[in-house]
């Protein structure tokens, strides 16, 4: 009675377009992970813990391993605290014109070049100070940084239902506490998440560090002041040298890198427990 | 002191250009349990959050008249809106408590926050005499640092309610309290209504004129955004003077 069916051939014929499309998304990724697990691994064995503590003239990266925390420490005391107030000011006035102009401006923020953002710190910090420096490389990673702060921030808050606010203000409690004590805390999960990425986000950066941080792989970084290498710069330095020997080492680097990614994030992520409403 | 917990005087609530609230005078007196009911979208919820100064929060809410409490104006430029609220609990249509704070602390919190006790002693007594007024004391007392999302529909409403009474406030405002309840859970809470009017005022939104006819001493029915009748539960349910109100009670006006 009911033969074969045009509809269900239609719905087959999606799935598998969907299915073969999602596969083809997920290769490149699958790709560098193994890619850089397997060129990586081979130069870490060969060298030794001296890979991640040695200077760039013993055969290691330490300094560049050093670098990146340092950096990315800097960046996220810079960046965190001012971005969540303006991530809380633009939930709490998201009609006023400042507001508006910030969520704006934020959303513009968090498309801009990043080199551009290298150069402008070039201008007002490097060329003054006459150096790079680990201070103007954090501060070119806290500029990038931010918009992605304030952005989740008030997105994970906005999402809370407003009855908790209500519930909030009709005991007495003062907006600010509201913010802090009720709202913050609710969408605590939303928001660490957003910490989380933009601090990752900026650990990989190389564009605003070329002519801010400086690099400095013969030695461990000297002070705040003074220039500091990152991974990532790293790896971009290495793979312009012709050496066979160093590309190895580049390889090495990106997995360092990595395990540093997939070490520190995913627990931390997976620690975030969500606040069940 | 005023013989009323609440009073309007030619109250108006404008939403931007929406005239939501016009022109209401409406006395409630003390130690009642008031009703407010009247069809959806009629004012009703607005005007319940007229009473505690709720409608702050609306940014494109303004409002004009005045409301007084126990004869006190509280739209007036100096009063505190905050210290109203320690004198006027409220209870939601969406039972809402804390997520992220315990059984415990959520009561805990509004009294900490206006420096209500000064101990823990006197934290912990305070929070077992708020739980037994709402009725939930037993259910809960061996789990007070559980999170409230174990708690039922039911449950939750009556924490929401312990919370509120724990600030001793004066009034208790009820938006639909029962809207989102099971019928177990709904007859608990009108019970408690009905306990809660020894102590305090209680101001209660309805969008079902039976729970108005079992629970309230007096009765307001609202439509759009007028005062149509007001006065004892008993009279307006059986002789109603405007022939709305009567439409309304039988059931023609949704």
């Amino acid at each position: 009675m009911y033969p074969f069916n045009l509809r269900k051939l239609k719905d087959l014929l999606f799935l598998v377009i969907t299915g073969i499309l999602s596969l083809l998304m997920i290769i490149p990724l699958l790709h560098i992970i193994f890619t850089v697990f397997v060129e990586g691994i081979g130069v870490i064995i060969r060298v030794g813990p001296i890979f991640v503590t040695g200077t760039l003239s013993d055969g290691g990266i330490g300094p560049a391993i050093a670098g990146t925390f340092i950096l990315t420490f800097l960046a996220s005391i810079i960046g965190i605290p001012i971005a969540f107030a303006v991530g809380v000011y633009a939930y709490e006035y998201p009609d006023s014109i400042i507001g508006r102009a910030t969520t704006a401006l934020l959303e513009i923020m968090l498309e801009f070049p990043t080199i551009l953002v290298g150069l402008f710190v070039t201008q007002i910090i490097v060329i003054p100070m006459g150096t790079y420096s680990a201070i103007a490389g954090a501060f070119s990673l806290a500029i990038i940084l931010m918009p992605y702060v304030a952005v989740y921030t008030k997105e994970a808050m906005s999402q809370i239902p407003f009855t908790f606010r209500e519930a909030a203000f009709g005991l007495g409690i003062s907006k600010i506490k509201t913010v802090f004590l009720i709202i913050a805390p609710i969408a605590k999960r939303g928001i660490l998440t957003g910490l989380l990425i933009s601090i990752a986000k900026v650990a990989g950066e190389t564009a605003p560090l070329l002519f801010t941080a400086g690099g400095l792989y013969q030695s461990y970084p000297q002070g705040i002041t003074n220039p500091v290498g990152a991974i990532p710069l790293l790896i971009y330095t290495l793979v312009q040298s012709p050496s066979p020997s160093d590309h190895a080492m580049a390889w090495g680097a990106s997995l360092v890198l990595l395990l540093i990614f997939l070490g520190v994030f995913i627990p931390l992520r997976l620690s975030i427990k969500e606040v069940k409403l | 002191m005023s013989e009323f917990a609440i009073e309007t005087e030619d109250l108006n609530v404008y939403y931007g250009k929406n005239h939501v609230i016009k022109n209401m005078n409406l006395k409630i007196p003390k130690n009642t349990v008031f009703a407010i009911m009247g069809p959806s979208g009629c004012g009703k919820s607005t005007l319940l959050r007229s009473f505690n100064r709720l409608l702050d929060l609306n940014k494109i809410a303004r409002v004009q008249g005045s409301v007084k409490l126990f004869g006190e104006e509280i739209y007036s430029n100096n009063t505190d809106s905050i210290v109203i609220r320690k004198d006027v609990g409220m209870v939601f249509q969406y039972p809402n408590p804390f997520p992220h704070l315990t059984i415990y602390d959520n009561i805990a919190i509004g009294l900490k926050m206006n420096k209500l006790v000064k101990d823990k002693n006197e934290m912990d007594s305070r929070i077992e005499w708020s739980l037994k007024k709402a009725g939930l004391w037993d259910e809960v007392k061996d789990r007070l640092e559980d999170y409230p999302s174990n708690l039922s529909g039911g449950q939750k409403q009556r924490l929401v309610i312990a919370r509120a009474i724990a600030m001793k406030p004066k009034v208790i405002l009820m938006d639909e309290p029962t809207a989102n309840i099971d019928p177990v859970g709904s007859k608990k809470i009108e019970d408690l209504i009905f306990e809660l009017k020894k102590d305090y005022t209680v101001v209660l939104v309805t969008h079902t004129p039976a729970q108005a006819a079992r629970v309230s001493d007096y009765v307001a029915f609202i439509y759009m955004g007028e005062l149509v009748e007001t006065g004892k539960t008993g009279i307006i349910f059986t002789s109603p003077k405007s022939k709305t109100t009567e439409k309304y009670l039988m059931g023609e006006l949704v």
